[in-house]
């Protein structure tokens, strides 16, 4: 593992009913890109902002009738915990492959359809590398398609 | 009066503080413990687990405060309100350029800040330039020059 060893956990229970708020966390943990560690139980590398995040995630649960506690832990096995980073890496690495893809197959659109997809692709790439914690080696690809469509359009731009 | 947050200030505490000194209480007094059972008696906590100046129904602590302390007909106040929610949250709920910048920024300011106290020193002045900015903005409709 390239970062320290900490990591911090969120373990929480929601009810069923209402399903809006079980679902509004289910999607703010994927955005996050935690490790599902089991039902009911997140985690990610520790630091200042990831720490932060799981709290305030914690304190939505609470607001929701839900229980929530925040922890901060180091794990023993260090197998199983690369296990886990791997997932991971994989799941971002596929965002990252599916992105390359896409900006692959615009080039040749017109400039102006380009344009709006460099933006788009931009953003998305943004949203990807924020839950990238291990420096996927994805990363590089999906932002040098993107550079290149871009450059393409700009290159087609007459001055 | 005395106010407390969680120590290592960031973009949403480091907002809340100033809307504090500026727009509440100019003689406003800040301490940072890290637990939340340390906050000293008599002052009031934000933008800490279990405030009522916190983060709610998907809201910034910093959004809560201007509802909190009625500074929502403040359009400018509004609009730093969106920055600050994209610098902090991310969730893509307004279109904030700005929040990245402010983002990096603060974060810059912090790693090389020597106290919590010092990173208010300079976050006051960035908000206050942010408001200013904000505020002719949105009278002319355009960035100022």
């Amino acid at each position: 593992m390239s970062r320290d060893e900490d990591w911090v956990l969120l373990a929480y229970r929601l009810p069923r009913v209402p399903s809006t708020p079980r679902s509004a966390v289910w999607r703010k943990l994927k955005r996050l890109g935690v490790a599902w560690l089991s039902d009911g139980l997140v985690a990610l590398p520790a630091d200042a902002r990831t720490r932060e995040q799981l709290e305030w995630v914690a304190e939505e649960v609470t607001e929701h009738g839900g229980e929530a506690t925040v922890w901060l832990g180091r794990p023993l096995d260090a197998r199983a915990v690369s296990a886990v980073a791997g997932r991971m890496t994989a799941a971002v690495a596929a965002e990252y492959g599916a992105l390359a893809a896409e900006a692959a197959t615009l080039r040749g659109a017109d400039a102006v359809t380009v344009r709006r997809a460099v933006t788009r692709l931009r953003r998305e790439l943004h949203r990807i590398q924020g839950r990238d914690f291990f420096g996927c080696p994805q990363r590089e690809a999906a932002r040098h398609a993107v550079d290149q469509l871009a450059a393409a359009d700009t290159a087609g731009t007459p001055a | 009066m005395k106010w407390a947050t969680r120590p290592g200030v960031h973009v949403d505490r480091a907002a809340c503080a100033w809307l504090i000194r500026r727009f509440v209480d100019p003689a406003a007094e800040f301490v940072f413990p890290a637990d939340p059972a340390a906050v000293p008696a008599g002052a009031t906590p934000f933008d800490m687990r279990g405030a009522a100046l916190g983060h709610h129904q998907g809201r910034c602590s910093f959004e809560t405060a201007l509802e909190t302390f009625g500074l929502t007909t403040d359009p400018a106040l509004e609009e730093i309100g969106h920055i600050v929610h994209e610098a902090d949250l991310a969730d893509e709920r307004y279109d904030a350029p700005a929040a990245a910048g402010l983002d990096v920024l603060i974060r810059g300011l912090t790693l090389t800040s020597g106290s919590d106290h010092d990173t208010l020193t300079l976050t006051d002045r960035l908000f206050d330039g942010l408001y200013e900015q904000t505020r002719r903005q949105l009278i002319t409709g355009r960035p100022p020059a």
